[in-house]
């Protein structure tokens, strides 16, 4: 596992850096600032996740990417733009936002609308727009709830209409912000699927913000953030061996890998399974 | 019983020709003192039977008793301000359940709305904070200045700082970290184990309330597919996937283990360090070649 994110790592290396943060501060009030001089670089096609404790400044430190608030200090540079006034329009077209409650990124009274809402935002060719349409629902297995309203749509469906809003105006960076937390299990791992073949396809820089010990693990890269600072930048393999860093960031081990630490405790010694059939095989044969 | 349901189904806009029928003929009985856990797909009825908990709706058929109060479809409700301290109803949404300025005002406003003193509900309201494990400087904070998970606390602190004898929560933990999560839970299960007070919770991660729940009610499409302690639904979980639920965790891999040795009516163990314990004291029943075969290796 961590020689494989390893080789990902290096491989992302070598591709353009497109998100760079140079000493970056932030705080709402300049006398308690929120996170202070934070420097980091992102390469295009890279998974990261950005972890840390509720109220540590996770949220609030993607919102600076594309000015939704201000920074206090430092430079940033997103696709080879300077963070500026006059560069703020092209760096909001290169980022996609998705959030945790998609009931507020709705504005369309159907899913259509909805989608060509942002569509139409770019001045885009009508002919344009209906391509875009059909590949993207396509794509999200929801062309099918093309006239629906958002009221009759499952929490998960709701969250792939957001998705495709969002990639039809084909950002290449998508940050998600806990945008599976108000998900069922079953939803989950549908989201989980569609990052996974977003990765493949290479186009996409993915920015997750999120406490979920699966989907962290699925990532190449995880950020994290403790005491307005970043306290690693490692792989998920890594993360989970560190308990002094789950501790910082209030997280917790994946249950195969809480399971496997148990059974070292009491003298069984096994690889974290990785399913409960696996588990039964290994120890029974 | 601290709530029974008999016979009760629920319809939105009644007698109009866009009714919709949101819960059907459901029977159900909620032990005083006790925690259950509420699962169902998206659209099963979850919120709709939340909200009959405390009289914001009302049946449209059938009985509803909340301790000692009685509503009775078609009939004229009793009056239901005091129902409403005793039964506080913590919503999915935080941030839609926060008005004032400050997290002080927001927490004293219950207390005083129900006729506590000044003073008293201030005292209510620190003590709830500590409960929640929310620093007390975040008193004279906006609570929109506050982060999501903060924000959550906040708003079950406000609930709790009415002294509720039954707890409602929709999606307690959903935004807060994998430890506050934690933390929330194990102040449920003490606000019942130690103060009596009766817990109820919908939740899409039931591998966290499982551990701790006595007893379980899904629902599927309006009506209660499923009805029993935990120990029933770690029996036979597939009713959970009849009903649209993935399978928790906890629950695959005691099954997987429950059915390895055939251990029928044995207590489920649905935390890895109690089902570590269980294999380990298996494993010492039986010859175990993979350890001594790795205990040879080191």
């Amino acid at each position: 596992m961590i020689e494989t994110n390893r080789l990902q790592n290096l491989e992302a290396s070598e591709q353009p850096a497109v998100i760079t943060l140079s000493g970056v501060s932030f705080g709402y009030d300049p006398k308690q600032p929120i996170f202070q001089d934070i420097s980091l670089t992102i390469a295009q096609g890279q998974w990261v996740s950005l972890v840390g404790a509720n109220g540590c400044g996770k949220s609030t430190l993607v919102k600076l990417l594309n000015a939704l608030l201000p920074k206090s200090d430092g430079e940033i540079v997103v696709c080879g733009l300077q963070l500026n006034e006059e560069n703020i329009g092209s760096i909001r077209q290169n980022i996609g936002m998705v959030f945790q409650n998609p009931d507020n990124q709705f504005i369309g009274a159907t899913v259509e609308e909805d989608i060509l809402f942002g569509l139409e935002g770019l001045c885009l060719e009508p002919i344009e727009m209906g391509h875009r349409l059909q590949v993207y629902t396509d794509k999200l297995g929801i062309a099918h709830l093309l006239d629906k309203h958002p009221g009759e749509l499952s929490g998960g469906q709701k969250q792939r209409v957001a998705i495709a809003s969002i990639l039809a105006m084909e950002p290449g960076i998508v940050i998600f912000d806990e945008a599976s937390s108000m998900l069922d299990e079953g939803s989950r791992n549908e989201l989980l699927d569609i990052l996974q073949r977003m990765r493949a396809e290479g186009k996409y820089t993915i920015l997750m913000i999120t406490h979920d010990a699966d989907e962290i693990l699925a990532s190449d890269r995880v950020l994290a953030l403790y005491g307005g600072g970043l306290a690693a930048d490692m792989t998920p393999a890594e993360l989970f061996s560190n308990d002094d860093l789950l501790d910082k960031c209030n997280l917790r081990m994946p249950f195969s890998w809480q399971l496997a630490r148990e059974l070292q405790k009491v003298g069984i010694n096994t690889d974290v399974p990785a399913s409960e059939k696996e588990l039964i095989e290994k120890l029974w044969p | 019983m601290a709530i029974e349901l008999q016979q009760v189904s629920y319809i939105y806009s009644d007698r109009s020709l866009w009714k919709q029928t949101a819960l059907h003929n459901i029977d159900l009985s909620i032990p005083q003192g006790s925690i259950v856990g509420i699962a169902g797909a998206t659209g099963s009825g979850k919120s709709t039977l939340l909200q009959l908990f405390n009289g914001i709706l009302k049946p449209t058929e059938g009985t509803v008793k909340v301790l000692d109060v009685t509503l009775q479809a078609g009939e004229k409700s009793p009056k239901l301000l005091a129902l409403r301290r005793r039964v506080g109803l913590v919503f999915q949404f935080p941030e839609q359940q926060m008005f004032e300025e400050t997290v002080e005002k927001d927490l004293c406003f219950g207390p005083l709305n129900f006729g506590m003193s000044l003073e008293e509900a201030k005292e209510r309201a620190r003590k709830a904070m500590v409960d929640m494990g929310l620093d007390l400087s975040l008193l004279e904070r906006n609570p929109f200045r506050l982060s999501g998970g903060q924000m959550r606390k906040a708003a079950i602190a406000s609930v709790l700082a009415m002294d509720p004898e039954i707890v409602v929560l929709d999606e307690p933990t959903a935004t807060l970290d994998p430890v506050s999560r934690a933390e929330l839970i194990s102040l449920l299960e003490r606000l019942c184990r130690e103060q009596g007070r009766t817990i109820i919770i919908v939740t899409h991660r039931m591998d966290e309330l499982l551990p701790i729940a006595d007893r379980w009610i899904v629902l599927k499409e309006g009506q209660a597919a499923f009805q029993g302690s935990t120990q029933e639904l770690a029996s036979d979980p597939s009713i959970l996937e009849r009903c649209g639920i993935a399978i928790p965790q906890s629950l695959r891999y005691w099954r997987a283990v429950a059915d390895r040795f055939r251990l029928e009516g044995e207590v489920p163990r649905l935390t890895p360090k109690a089902l570590a314990e269980f294999i380990a004291s298996l494993s010492s029943d039986i010859s175990h070649p993979e350890i001594e075969k790795r205990d040879n290796h080191e």
